[in-house]
């Protein structure tokens, strides 16, 4: 009986030891394969590098542009163009720039247009205006950013503390802001702005570039710093990678979600200003067709809806390529009736171009 | 043999241990999960926990975690009695569990990941301050190094192979458990179980070297790994603890045994093989796809498993989607009952009588939001049909009929199919094959991946009964035991190219034969 057991046991040892010659050969064999797998991976996918030549192609299909639209009509790569391009990209760019924050975190902000409108007028009419004697300045520029702040804030607190979609709460909120500018215009006459220092800032020049764009610039470099160098921006990443390791991670969810919906709602807010400024009155509409120029850029920039992959740097991409397109159209002389048609053409085409290189990976499109 | 035995290992006996728990007793309702349980755990030791589905591992898990309290019984962390009121009481203790999802961001760098841990974002205010890349990839890289990992911090977890990232969960793991205390306890919950042979092993070097910091709790299903990894071993049944051996008294079978409380059953391939000379179902000659695989000379025969096995990058799992239509084939012919084919797609295999169950189960296996029954007749619904319309009623019986054929619990077959476990889910898919008359290939990829072993032995014996019934079954296994136990023949792959090929019925190889075929 005893024997018997020694034997089996010397058995089960003879066994193991052989299992661990051939596995400390295979650990070998694979060690050297591990080694260069991993090396591999560093050298290759350093995350910064690859997010600034992944839209090698877009970056293609920009310059394609302009230099088609340059050979039809040399007007276009003129200064006086360009500096249109830069002046209208302004307020896409400050809006996309919110835009991309919000879609990273995984929601949708469409309340753009109402709050701008809500902005616009809360700005028009505490600068100097033709309805009322106010004229604070510098405050006039605070509230009307405040303005939008304030819908963000509650766009963002809605959605995080009583779990209503962004998409529904945004849509809410569109209106409720469109509904505040509308009270605000009121049925009186149109409150135009009497100071032409103000009402002239968005086309004035400062080193040779419109003042608008000089703003959309600040606002592009917050947001790069915002999303790539605090801690919010990198929790937002995180969020709209996998909200559910986010809670378990310990993240405070609704902290960050509210504070990028706040602080896109105070995009919103300038963008609101420098279209009235734009305009030169009051009007809840200052923002119509926003919406569907911002988010497509950020869309066309790669920036993806479900949330946690893209960037700002990638959305300015996206913007100038509408940008340009509405531009090019009109200096190449394509006749109005025909431009919208044609500009939605090019854009399919151009978008099939840039994502050709990525089609296998994408795999399924929706 | 005592069961509170103090192990000394290279002559270092400790006093109090690392952990113990003494009499921990949880219920639920009326169920015991946790009954009476007593262990101990020393420093720089690595404790194995085995035990069925629903032996009550995981809530022996979560008590240490501080998820669940139990309703009585201590735990002791260093002779130390500890409460814990939530999972970050736990995680001060320097109790660190790696889980079995993966809980990384794939879209970040490994030093975002590390760094988002450290737990301080949940106070007030911190999310509003810089994040510091030169901090956190520094941190990163001695976190990395801890564990012995030479990864570079700046990597995207997404670009990470698997074993890679469980490196880094294990890293975070630590980070977290070290935080307050030295010598933390790090669970391993089922890492093993998506990983390919050599993965394991890389990673059982792991465990060898946090070893070295603290103790670890290694929770696997494979007894073999079990074996090869731990000091001793902790076996569950039913809530209560079974036995506690060391390593080197106790074997394989003993553990199965004891896990089980029946002796595995063994299946001598006594049967008679009925088209062993018929034309095959299948026949591939010299396919090869760019980058993956080449020169594959295979045949699938009705009635008869035909295993594949390989290392990860052995092209196995796509020679079998292109077989299944899924990929195309660059070169070499496919031919099906003696007919070259031309123009191959899934939904001609569908019509051929192809069938396919995918490994990842959650993403191409089955659909989330449908009801099992909707998703047993998702393919083949013609006998559920009034004209064009499902009838629901028809639907729901014949899914009965399945839930009972296949022992699917709970018999519930209007419930979602995402709510069952595992092994459960997995045979509902195989269902929705099988309920086809004309099924005459099925292709099984990683069919038992995730599934404890009687949920395991359950859909082998289903496997073997398709075979049974004339149906070609191309199986990739996940371990060499499971596929010398079932299949009829085996070839074997590596870098895409089939390195050797056995006929059980002929051959009596063992692990080692196909081991040395594979690497």
């Amino acid at each position: 009986m005893k024997s018997a057991k020694c034997h089996s046991l010397r058995k089960g040892r003879k066994e193991e030891n052989m299992s661990q010659v051939s596995a400390s050969e295979k650990a070998k064999l694979s060690d050297s394969k591990f080694e260069a797998s991993t090396l591999k991976a560093a050298a290759k996918k350093n995350a910064l590098i690859k997010s600034l030549t992944e839209p090698a192609a877009l970056i293609g299909v920009v310059i394609i542009l302009c230099v088609v639209f340059s050979l039809i009509n040399a007007r276009f790569y003129g200064i006086v163009n360009i500096r249109t391009i830069l002046e209208q990209a302004a307020i896409p760019l400050i809006l996309a720039v919110g835009s991309t924050l919000v879609i990273l975190i995984g929601s949708i902000d469409l309340s753009i247009e109402g709050v701008m409108g809500a902005s616009a007028m809360s700005f028009v009419l505490l600068t100097a205006n033709t309805r009322n004697p106010h004229d604070h300045g510098d405050v006039a520029v605070l509230a009307g950013i405040a303005t939008g702040a304030v819908f963000g804030f509650a766009s963002g607190y809605i959605l995080t503390k009583f779990k209503v979609p962004s998409f529904v709460v945004t849509l809410g909120m569109w209106f409720v802001g469109q509904g505040f500018a509308t009270m605000l215009y009121g049925d009186t006459a149109t409150p135009y702005m009497t100071n032409s220092r103000v009402s002239g800032w968005s086309p004035r020049l400062t080193f040779g570039l419109p003042n608008a764009f000089w703003a959309a610039l600040i606002v592009v470099v917050l947001g790069f710093l915002l999303l790539n160098f605090t801690k919010l921006g990198r929790s937002a990443m995180a969020i709209g990678n996998n909200e559910s390791i986010a809670k378990t991670t310990g993240l405070n969810i609704d902290r960050v979600k509210i504070s990028i919906f706040t602080f896109a709602g105070a995009l919103t807010g300038i963008a609101g200003i420098i279209g009235a400024i734009q305009l030169g009155s009051g009007s809840p509409d200052v923002g119509k067709g926003s919406l569907f120029v911002s988010v497509p850029a950020v869309v066309i920039g790669g920036t993806a809806l479900a949330g946690g992959r893209g960037g700002v740097l990638r959305t300015i991409l996206g913007v100038f390529l509408l940008t340009i397109l509405n531009d090019g159209l009109i200096v190449a002389g394509v006749s109005a009736n025909y431009q919208s048609g044609v500009a939605g053409l090019i854009l399919i085409a151009a978008i099939i171009f840039a994502l050709w290189s990525r089609r296998d990976k994408l795999g399924v499109a929706k | 043999m005592s069961l509170f035995k103090a192990t000394e290992k290279n002559g270092v006996t400790t006093g109090a241990s690392a952990l113990s728990l003494r009499n921990i007793k949880i219920t639920f309702g009326d169920l015991v999960a946790v009954d009476n349980v007593s262990f101990d755990i020393q420093e720089r030791e690595v404790v194995g926990l085995i035990g069925e589905n629903g032996a009550g591992k995981s809530t022996l898990l979560k008590i240490l975690a501080g998820v669940y309290k139990p309703d009585s019984g201590t735990i002791e962390l260093s002779g130390e009695a500890k409460k814990f009121k939530g999972p970050q009481d736990s995680l001060d203790a320097g109790i660190g569990i790696v889980h079995q999802e993966q809980s990384l961001f794939t879209n970040l760098s490994i030093a975002e990941n590390l760094e988002f841990v450290s737990g301080g974002s949940s106070k007030s205010g911190t999310i509003f301050k810089p994040f510091n890349w030169v901090k956190a990839n520094k941190n990163a890289a001695l976190a990395l190094g801890k564990v012995g990992s030479k990864l570079d911090p700046r990597t995207r977890v997404g670009d990470l192979s698997f074993i890679d990232r469980q490196m880094v969960e294990i890293a975070k793991a630590m980070k977290v458990s070290t935080a307050k205390v030295s010598n933390p306890i790090i669970i391993l919950d089922e890492p093993t179980s998506l990983l390919e042979v050599h993965e394991t092993e890389a990673l059982e070097r792991e465990i060898a070297k946090i070893k070295d910091l603290g103790s670890v709790i290694f929770v696997s299903h494979r007894l073999d790994e079990v074996m090869r990894v731990c000091d001793r071993i902790i076996v569950l049944r039913d809530g209560k603890l079974v036995a506690i051996k060391d390593r080197d008294d106790v074997n394989q079978q003993e553990l199965f045994q004891l896990m089980m409380g029946h002796e595995k059953k063994s299946q001598p391939r006594s049967y008679q093989r009925k088209h062993q000379g018929d034309t095959p179902k299948v026949e591939l000659r010299e396919v090869g796809k760019k980058g993956e695989f080449r020169g594959v000379n295979l045949k699938l025969v009705a009635g008869e498993i035909t295993a594949i096995i390989g290392t990860n990058g052995s092209g196995r799992e796509d020679l079998c989607k292109a077989i299944y239509g899924v990929k195309s084939f660059d070169t070499g012919t496919m031919l099906i009952d003696g007919k070259e084919i031309n123009h191959w797609n899934v939904q001609r295999a569908i019509e051929s009588g192809f069938g396919l169950v995918p490994a990842e189960r959650k993403v191409e296996g089955l659909i989330g939001g449908l009801s099992a029954a909707d998703n047993i007749s998702l393919i083949f619904n013609d006998d559920v049909k009034n004209g064009f319309l499902i009838n629901p009623k028809k639907n729901l019986a014949i899914a009965k009929e399945w839930f009972e054929e296949l022992d699917i619990r709970p018999r519930a077959p209007q419930k979602e199919l995402e709510k069952f476990s595992g092994g459960n889910q997995q045979k509902a898919v195989l269902a929705k094959w099988l309920k086809s008359k004309e099924l005459s290939v099925l292709i099984l990829d990683h069919p038992l991946r995730g599934l404890d072993p009687g949920a395991a032995e359950t859909v082998n014996s289903l496997i073997r009964k398709a075979a049974a019934e004339d149906t070609a079954v191309l199986l990739l296994g996940d371990t060499m035991e499971e596929v010398l136990d079932i299949a009829d023949q085996i070839s074997v792959m590596k870098d895409g190219e089939v390195t050797g090929s056995f006929d059980l019925h002929v051959d009596h190889p063992s692990t080692l034969d196909l081991l040395e075929k594979m690497v």
